[in-house]
């Protein structure tokens, strides 16, 4: 590659040449570049997200032919409808469960694989698989792990003699649960481990010497220092964790289907079932709103932390 | 960081590691074990930790057989071309973004962001229809401008905080020197930026590698359909559940993911914390 000279003095500069660079009164060129992108954003999110709320406020079932305006029909049913009320009940336990489990698991191991021993980079680079593993797998995986007849956790159990007789834990709402959580929780660590440790690199370690030779313990450190420290990570890793968690369909549709009866419908497979099962693409459309609404409060603070950022 | 000097720490660290680490790696390994039985030692009420006679029939019978090539195909076409697609938009998006100042240009940076927060599968309810009206329901180009919707907000975001980071000496001298804008992307930032713009494109090919949702909904025929819903319906249907083939057909279609990933781990990590952490 050719050497890029920095200082501007060293060119000759032509009579044509915006000396003001880039930034300076250029909209046209920006919004040039950035027209494609807006084309597609436009096309398969905008649209589509502000089709969906409209199609809220309509009636249109598979055996119609065009929506029909019905108001706020669609949320008053809601209103009335167990249901969909037991499904956000639902999403919330899901949310709360796989956010704080992967919190705590996730935290642990970063600063596990924050400490130098033998082994940890080869550690490192292999807990990130459960991340870059298909959605369909994970699923696999878990629903052998806790298969009836088969399954190791079943076989585990008995050894360690904490149950008698296997368990049909994904026919159980309590053991289903269990199941679409864990596999969540389990995918979600090397994503929230990646955030920690990006933290943990400019941790002030000459600060925690100090402390040590003042008579600081390790839990002492982690509690004065390092937890400090590591506040901005961890509300933008619980921020991003509650919003993927309240989105998450592939695992609990693949393990469960929801399932046994509708003790694991979280709302995406609620939305889902409804419009592309049921095909009630008006009621699916409010529940999705709905939906949305939830996720308004992680996404403003989200949002709030970019501009910040910025 | 940890002082492990004392005894009582070293325990509390390495049962720490212990229990994490058997929750993170046992399900791997059992994944791997298990492809590997045959079926009379898979289906055994207590199961063995390793097998007696490793067998590769699974994989010979996920290869051979069945319809697993065909999908592993399918998959590899969707995901390199809406990767592709992405990683293009990104680029000119967060050079847009990075480089150039003009009205609304936070807002709609914001807004797109925000984007991450429209449930996929809320969005799947219009796209259906659109895609339908299109006449692109159950085609391949279809599910790739689909498939837009997981990668595109991050991509441009990740594109766009590493641009803000080139310095803007460089381009103003290479201005100075009179070449157009387009000029200077092409041939001096993309070519430093090479380590984002490949994390960008594994980022979005493995969203859409990795989907369920949106290839069992938009695509119908088999003969296009993907490994998320074509596992699943293969391996774990009404009518028979192949644990062992499952398995197998688990590690095949996640060595190629897995494989780019290992490779490329460093920047990929770099690339999806970035601005999170300051």
């Amino acid at each position: 590659m050719a050497v890029i000279e920095n200082n501007l003095e060293a060119y000759p500069v032509s009579p044509h040449a915006n000396r003001g660079g880039l930034k300076a009164g250029q909209s046209r060129m920006g919004l040039l570049l950035l027209l494609p992108a807006a084309i597609a954003f436009s096309a398969v999110i905008l649209y589509p997200f502000l089709s969906a709320l409209g199609l809220s406020l309509f009636e249109f079932t598979v055996e119609m032919m065009e929506p029909r305006y019905i108001g706020f029909e669609n949320f008053a049913k809601i209103a009335s409808d167990p249901d969909v009320w037991a499904a956000f009940w639902t999403t919330a336990i899901y949310v709360t469960l796989t956010t704080l489990g992967t919190l705590v698991a996730g935290l642990g191991w970063a600063l596990i694989m924050n400490q130098p021993f033998a082994g940890r980079g080869v550690l490192r680079s292999l807990s990130l698989l459960p991340w870059v593993l298909p959605s369909t797998v994970s699923a696999f995986v878990w629903g052998w792990i806790f298969n009836a007849r088969y399954g190791v956790l079943n076989a585990f159990l008995m050894e360690l003699g904490l149950i008698d007789f296997p368990q049909a834990w994904l026919s159980t709402p309590q053991g289903a649960m269990l199941a679409v959580v864990l596999t969540k929780v389990w995918l979600s660590i090397p994503l929230f481990m990646s955030f920690f440790l990006a933290g943990l690199q400019n941790l002030d370690k000459e600060q925690i010497d100090a402390a040590r030779v003042d008579g600081a313990g390790n839990f002492a450190v982690l509690r004065d220092h390092i937890l400090p420290h590591l506040r901005p990570v961890l509300i933008i890793v619980v921020v991003l964790g509650v919003i993927g968690n309240l989105q998450q369909f592939d695992t609990v549709y693949a393990l469960t289907g929801g399932g046994p009866v509708r003790a694991t419908t979280v709302l995406s497979v609620e939305v889902y079932r409804r419009a592309f099962e049921q095909w009630d693409i008006g009621y699916a459309s409010a529940v999705g709103v709905l939906w949305v609404a939830s996720l308004l409060p992680p996404a403003f603070l989200y949002l709030r932390m970019l501009v910040k950022g910025n | 960081m940890f002082d492990l000097s004392s005894r009582s720490a070293k325990i509390v660290f390495f049962a720490a590691l212990a229990v994490i680490g058997f929750f993170l790696f046992f399900p791997l390994y059992w994944l791997v074990i298990s492809s590997l039985k045959a079926n009379a030692e898979l289906y055994q009420v207590v199961p063995t930790p390793f097998p007696t006679v490793p067998s590769l029939e699974h994989f010979i019978r996920a290869l051979t057989t069945g319809k697993l090539p065909m999908y592993l195909m399918n998959s590899l076409i969707t995901s390199t071309c809406s990767a592709a697609l992405v990683t293009l938009l990104a680029l000119y998006a967060g050079f847009s973004f990075a480089k150039y100042r003009y009205i609304g240009r936070q807002p709609v940076m914001l807004f797109m962001l925000s984007a991450q927060m429209f449930p996929f599968g809320l969005l799947l309810i219009s796209i259906y229809p659109l895609m339908s009206e299109l006449n692109l329901l159950d085609t391949r180009p279809g599910l790739i401008l689909s498939y837009i919707v997981f990668a595109l907000p991050v991509s441009t975001y990740m594109l766009y905080s590493y641009f803000s980071q080139v310095p803007d000496e460089l381009i103003d001298a290479a201005r100075a020197d009179g070449a157009s804008d387009l000029r200077i992307f092409h041939t001096i930032v993309i070519p430093i930026s090479i380590p984002p713009i490949v994390t960008v494109f594994l980022y979005s090919f493995m969203w859409s590698w990795n989907d369920l949702l949106y290839s069992m909904t938009l695509i119908v025929s088999e003969d296009k359909r993907t490994i998320g819903p074509g596992l699943l319906l293969t391996y774990l249907n009404e009518v028979n559940s192949d644990w062992g083939g499952a398995m197998a057909a688990s590690l095949i279609a996640s060595a190629p993911i897995v494989a780019a990933f290992m490779f490329l781990q460093r920047y990929f990590i770099q690339g999806v914390t970035a601005g999170a952490v300051k």
